[in-house]
């Protein structure tokens, strides 16, 4: 490992203690907000001077509280979110934002609200559909948010201020972009798992020093010499939630992860919010259109009728194309968390379409907890095995 | 020359030792238990034995199976999958499909050439492995060995609704009580089981010919069962506990080969004996 000093160990500290850096920032005085999803518009919470904070699960926590008020059959993510908020792992946080991704957020966000005794709390209702009327209503959504979030902070979140917000935000996308860009390279120039845990730290810090932060390790990881071991494949992984460097190491023992579209990875972060004159639209715009997430249903062409499954497929998959040739990619994994349905729903397709794009790719479960990792890595490398 | 497999399954560890033209010397099976060095250990000097070998007679090693990390005399570890498919093709060289039922994993896997291409298994739970049956034989008070034999006696099938192990065992408890007779039970677990195996692996597009391995393929009742549900013939090898095993052999030769024209073959002695589970690194 580098010297103490550096970014990227740094990142690692933060990334395995990362409410100690939230709790320090609270001692001065900061407020910060909880999210559980990368679809809450963080901009809205920075530029009222509000810290975001994504709220994770833990794997190495056993799910215990939350069966009080969850089933066992149910997104694995936000058992465990809810189980660490309900051991007190995030009573620092002022406050709480969850937004309607997905069902077991929606009923998870309930609970939350129900259990914890947080200052601040919203739901944000989001449609699942890309149509100019869902950006209408998301629009209203994020105002009414915006209105809870005024009356909490005590003061007006103008749209000035709201565009300085996302403009930060932007330079952050902008310099996660710049990360993955180290990992075109063969060997990369920074590994998969150092990838998670600069990203996942980030999420967890105010938008200037995660910025900070990114600049340094990008700095670092582009003259270093110690590279990352090159391996056999060079892996795209797509799925619901990879929020864990154990986890990606069970990848990373025999391949290069070098693409993600996860989101505790480069979901977040692929695309920026286009600026016009209404941001609150602009952000309603970007969070439905831009985020990848198997969660919002893309129609081909929003109200045609004829059924083209191969341009519905590149409608939904098409930007996969382009990061497969940029990274000289040779093998994906669609990995889910257990009882994740709407990336299940979504893989059938995403298997064709990578078969289309001659790319040999495999399905994989894995249940949120360290019990996961032995059957994982023999799913893994056998389907390493069947491609090299 | 002679190469071994070893093959640290959830349930039992098997060793195959094999001579230079492929042909099997020997094999040897035990119970896997919480030490997998140790086993690994005795059923190796097993083998050895059996095959009249010392273990600087072994020119390379594959150790395959869950605990495949813990055999530290292995050359090389390769995935149970790789290695069912090489000892599945090995037996059966028309296989292109094969469906391994284990103590803790199905795997349906997809073969061409002896080559692995393709595979499902089992990912929400135990339900569809060895362990719904042993869960349930425990309930109804009768050897796992035995539930073939008394599942070809029933008069009608009970059908069974609950493919989770904890609750099918709750089911088995409630059609006991109710009168049900055992066969009648046990014929139903079996089809239970196999229909929800059938399910699986058609998620991938079965190709003829079908193997089924693993120690359930060892109880006739539920081969019976497979070809039922799955509406098609299915070859089972004499020893379907033993195909990857063999197929880490198989690997092993052919690894030794590669190395050997790199010029990578493998230095230094093996010690069988000081592998053991709790090695001094660990304390």
């Amino acid at each position: 490992m580098s010297d103490q000093s550096s970014g990227l160990s740094k990142a690692q500290e933060i990334y395995s203690n990362r409410s100690r850096r939230a709790r320090e920032l609270k001692a001065e005085g900061r407020k910060l907000i909880g999210y559980p999803c990368v679809y809450v518009p963080v901009e809205m919470l920075t530029a009222l001077d509000l810290i975001p904070y994504r709220a994770c699960g833990d794997i190495r926590e056993p799910v215990t509280e939350a069966d009080r008020a969850l089933p066992g059959s149910f997104c694995a993510v936000m058992r465990s979110c809810l189980d660490c908020a309900l051991k007190g792992k995030n009573d620092f946080l002022d406050g709480m934002v969850a937004i309607h991704s997905s069902d077991p957020q929606e009923k998870t966000a309930r609970v939350w609200e129900s259990y914890t005794d947080h200052p601040y709390f919203h739901f944000i209702d989001m449609p699942v559909t890309v149509r100019p009327e869902a950006v209408e209503y998301f629009t209203s959504q994020l105002d009414d948010f915006r209105k809870t979030l005024e009356a909490f902070a005590g003061r007006e979140l103008s749209a000035d201020r709201l565009k300085q917000a996302i403009d930060y935000h932007n330079r952050q996308r902008g310099l996660v972009r710049q990360l993955y860009d180290l990992t075109k390279t063969s060997p990369p120039a920074i590994s998969g798992t150092e990838i998670l845990q600069v990203v996942k730290a980030v999420m967890g810090l105010p938008v200037a020093e995660g910025n900070d932060l990114l600049t340094e390790v990008i700095g670092e990881a582009r003259d270093r010499t110690d590279r990352p071991e090159k391996k056999p494949a060079r892996l795209l992984l797509w799925g619901s939630t990879l929020d864990d460097a154990d986890v990606m190491q069970v990848f990373e023992a025999k391949a290069n992860v070098v693409m993600d579209d996860s989101c505790g990875g480069v979901r977040a972060y692929r695309a920026d919010v286009k600026l016009t004159a209404d941001p609150l639209e602009d952000l309603a715009r970007y969070y439905l259109n831009e985020i990848t997430c198997a969660r919002t249903f893309r129609q081909a062409s929003p109200g045609e009728t004829s059924k083209a499954y191969t341009k519905d497929l590149q409608s939904r998959f098409g930007y996969l194309d382009d990061i497969i040739r940029e990274w000289n990619i040779n093998g994906a994994i669609m990995l889910l968390v257990r009882y994740c349905d709407p990336f299940a729903f979504e893989m059938p397709a995403l298997k064709d379409y990578f078969e289309s794009l001659g790319l040999p790719s495999t399905y994989i479960e894995y249940d949120y907890t360290t019990g996961a990792l032995a059957p994982l890595r023999t799913r893994v490398e056998a389907f390493l095995e069947t491609i090299a | 020359m002679y190469f071994a497999g070893i093959d640290v399954g959830s349930t039992m560890t098997k060793a195959v030792l094999t001579n230079e033209g492929g042909e099997l010397l020997s094999a040897v099976k035990g119970p896997t238990g919480p030490e997998h060095r140790r086993l690994a250990n005795e059923v190796m000097r097993g083998a050895l034995e059996q095959a009249g070998l010392q273990i600087d007679d072994i020119s390379y090693i594959v150790a395959t199976g869950y605990g495949r990390v813990n055999v530290p005399f292995a050359d090389r570890q390769v995935t149970e999958l790789s290695c069912h498919a090489r000892g599945v093709f090995s037996l059966f060289p028309g296989v292109k499909t094969a469906i391994d039922i284990g103590g803790q994993d199905v795997k349906c896997m997809k073969i061409n050439g002896g080559r692995l291409i393709g595979f499902v298994m089992n990912d929400k739970c135990a339900a569809g492995t060895g362990r719904f049956l042993e869960a349930t034989a425990a309930t109804l008070g009768i050897r796992l060995e035995d539930m073939g034999d008394i599942a070809s006696k029933a008069t009608k099938r009970v059908q069974i609704s609950n493919l989770c192990t904890i609750f099918a065992q709750q089911e088995v408890v409630a059609l006991l009580s109710r009168g049900e007779p055992l066969e009648n039970i046990v014929a139903g677990l079996h089809i239970a089981l196999a229909s929800r195996v059938a399910a699986l692996a058609q998620r991938l597009v079965i190709e003829p010919d079908l193997a089924l391995t693993g120690g359930v393929a060892m109880n006739t009742g539920m081969v019976r069962a497979m070809r039922e549900s799955l509406g098609r013939d299915v070859l089972v090898p004499e020893e379907p506990l033993l195909t990857g095993a063999l197929g880490a052999a198989i690997i092993a030769n052919e690894a030794y080969r590669e190395a050997a024209e790199d010029g990578t073959l493998p230095t230094g002695t093996r010690r069988l004996e000081e592998a053991t589970f709790f090695a001094e690194e660990d304390l």
